[in-house]
């Protein structure tokens, strides 16, 4: 039995000889976990999962799914791995019945083995009332659950996600994630998955990269990312960034650490929910009034604050292309 | 360095050679499916292959009495027709590779294991497939028109023969022109190149009628060959000579353009 691993090393990607849309990237994916890659578009993310599925060549570096090398192995490591594009590929004159078909004998199944594997992927994906319908007529949600249902027709060791619920509805959402820990739980299969949802990672990843402008800024448990920043947080919103600078100063010394967002502070303690009372006295003896105070455990989305300076904002959601 | 591999490593106990023989069928199986499920790309090239034959056979029927005597006209020019047809064949194979570039389908393809020769045969098989039907049909109408070949039916099988490896030839252009563009028009645009081919030789008349350029143009044009022998197949008799200068034709084409398809496909393959 090989491992299932993806491992990449100083990786890099270079356009035109100039842009660098991936710098020296380096993690690497245990057997069986999954790993969630976090950034706002554009971040490299795309280029990263391009690179690992053999479709396009690192620059610099190298990678390796389950012990092969993206490079030199690429007809190993399509074998073991499956691939859900952000960019959904498939055939809208057909019905998904006979693409899953072609799928899995493309990957060496005889022609009834690979009947009984459709209709199996089908159920799976809950697709099996809608297979004479061609593919075209799909909706999004629909289509990108056939999608995951291509990838996984060979059992891959390692699945490759780019995004796979961008443009989905909440319920769609919650379907594929249902369906990622189920396999990961029950076949064990490794998950490298991309988004750009912070709550997406949170929720499914074991552990996370979060990747900025072609670089890993911070890598770890989600749990233990949002530890490091001190704890809980108590956030007071004040009317005006001058008040805020004010209050920063007048507590600093009651916080491990403090962080300004528009004009809201933020005072990470160990134990937020106790300090309370102490930092409403402070304010009130120096007659600085929040207009809001709130606690909060800390989010992903703090993690990136922190490690960038800059907000993770997430662009409107494209809508599916319709075919 | 992507490499082209032939056939694909085996995953299982199936010989590679089978293994290539099924892809190939499969995605040849496939792109017919699809063809036929827009009947709309297949319509007008077999409406203008029976309006050629009519038209040309209309006009020229009675004139031909002084240049073709004791032969019949229709099927003097029912290769004619076979050729163009072609032309619209080998253009419903290129769009069909386009349209699986454009909705990512190829991408999806080229992540599995398939071997790189099959995405390319499926789709020229599948061409030189509708051309044999499209074929097929327009001798049909030869028929009711009042067609006798000469060869009989095993002469027919045989023009069927000359249609698919016409079919494979002009196919495989067609495809090259897709692979290197993913463009719809250029693809389009394509087949209009091989219009001279089909121009530029003995189109209405015998080749020994034509003198100056074009009879230099003819003869060196393959298609004058592959016209010859299925005329003489409809016409004037088996003559194995005829034969094999339309074969060895037919064949030297369809290695030119299936060499550019597989490197086309190669550019198009190679990892950047």
């Amino acid at each position: 039995m090989f491992d299932r691993e993806i491992i990449a090393e100083h990786l890099v990607k270079r356009y035109n000889g100039s842009v660098i849309a991936v710098n020296e990237v380096s993690f690497k994916v245990n057997s069986g976990e999954i790993f969630g890659f976090l950034g706002p578009n554009g971040a490299g993310k795309s280029t990263t999962i391009s690179m690992l599925t053999t479709r396009s060549l690192p620059t610099g570096g190298r990678a390796t799914v389950c012990g092969y090398d993206v490079e030199r192995q690429a007809s190993d490591v399509r074998r073991l791995a499956g691939v859900a594009l952000q960019e959904i590929g498939l055939d809208p004159l057909m019905k998904s019945i006979e693409m899953l078909v072609i799928q899995a004998q493309l990957f060496g199944m005889s022609r009834t083995q690979a009947q009984k594997r459709a209709e199996e992927l089908l159920e799976i994906v809950k697709l099996s009332d809608v297979t004479d319908r061609p593919v075209g007529k799909y909706s999004g949600g629909m289509r990108r659950r056939l999608d995951l249902a291509m990838a996984l027709a060979h059992e891959p060791a390692v699945l490759f996600l780019d995004e796979p619920t961008t443009g989905l509805d909440p319920a769609s959402r919650r379907d594929i994630w249902a369906e990622v820990r189920r396999l990961n739980r029950e076949l064990g299969m490794t998950i490298f998955l991309t988004t750009q949802y912070l709550e997406e990672a949170d929720e499914l990843a074991d552990r996370v990269a979060i990747i900025n402008h072609g670089q890993i800024v911070a890598a770890g448990q989600p749990a233990e990312l949002k530890a490091q920043l001190g704890g809980d947080a108590i956030n007071l919103t004040f009317a005006d960034d001058a008040t805020v600078e004010r209050a920063r100063k007048q507590l600093s010394d009651m916080t491990n650490r403090t962080q300004v967002d528009r004009n809201i502070l933020r005072l990470y303690l160990a134990n937020a929910a106790a300090a309370v009372p102490a930092v409403i006295n402070r304010l009130q003896q120096t007659g600085l009034q929040p207009s809001s105070l709130t606690l909060t455990q800390p989010t992903l989305d703090d993690v990136f604050l922190q490690v960038t300076g800059q907000r993770f904002t997430v662009e409107p959601e494209v809508e599916d292309k319709v075919a | 360095m992507s490499a082209i591999t032939l056939f694909p490593s085996r995953t299982d106990e199936r010989s590679g050679t089978m293994l290539f023989l099924n892809q190939v069928s499969m995605m040849a199986r496939r792109s017919l499916t699809t063809i036929f499920r827009e009947p709309a790309s297949v319509i007008p090239g077999l409406i203008i292959s029976v309006f050629f034959v009519l038209v040309y056979d209309g006009s020229l029927n009675g004139a031909a009495r002084f240049f073709l005597p004791g032969q019949s006209y229709l099927g003097f020019i029912l290769p004619v027709s076979i050729i163009s047809s072609a032309l619209s064949g080998a253009s419903i194979a290129g769009q069909a590779i386009v349209r699986d570039i454009d909705n990512g389908y190829f991408d999806k393809l080229l992540l599995t294991p398939i071997s790189r020769s099959a995405l390319l045969l499926g789709p020229m098989i599948a061409g030189a497939l509708v051309l044999v039907l499209q074929t097929a049909l327009v001798i049909l109408v030869g028929f009711l028109l009042g067609l006798q070949p000469e060869t009989g039916f095993v002469g027919v099988l045989a023009v069927l023969g000359y249609a698919l490896l016409i079919g494979l030839a002009f196919s495989g252009f067609v495809i090259g022109i897709a692979l290197r563009t993913g463009s719809a028009a250029a693809t389009g645009g394509a087949s209009f190149l091989f219009f001279p081919l089909t121009f530029l030789t003995a189109t209405f008349t015998p080749v020994e009628l034509l003198s100056g350029w074009i009879r230099t143009a003819a003869d060196y044009n393959p298609i004058t060959y592959i016209l010859e022998a299925m005329r003489a197949l409809f016409n004037t008799g088996w003559d194995a000579e005829i034969m094999l200068r339309g074969l060895t034709a037919s064949i030297i084409i369809a290695l030119f353009t299936f060499a550019f398809a597989f490197f086309s496909l190669r550019a198009r393959v190679r990892r950047k």
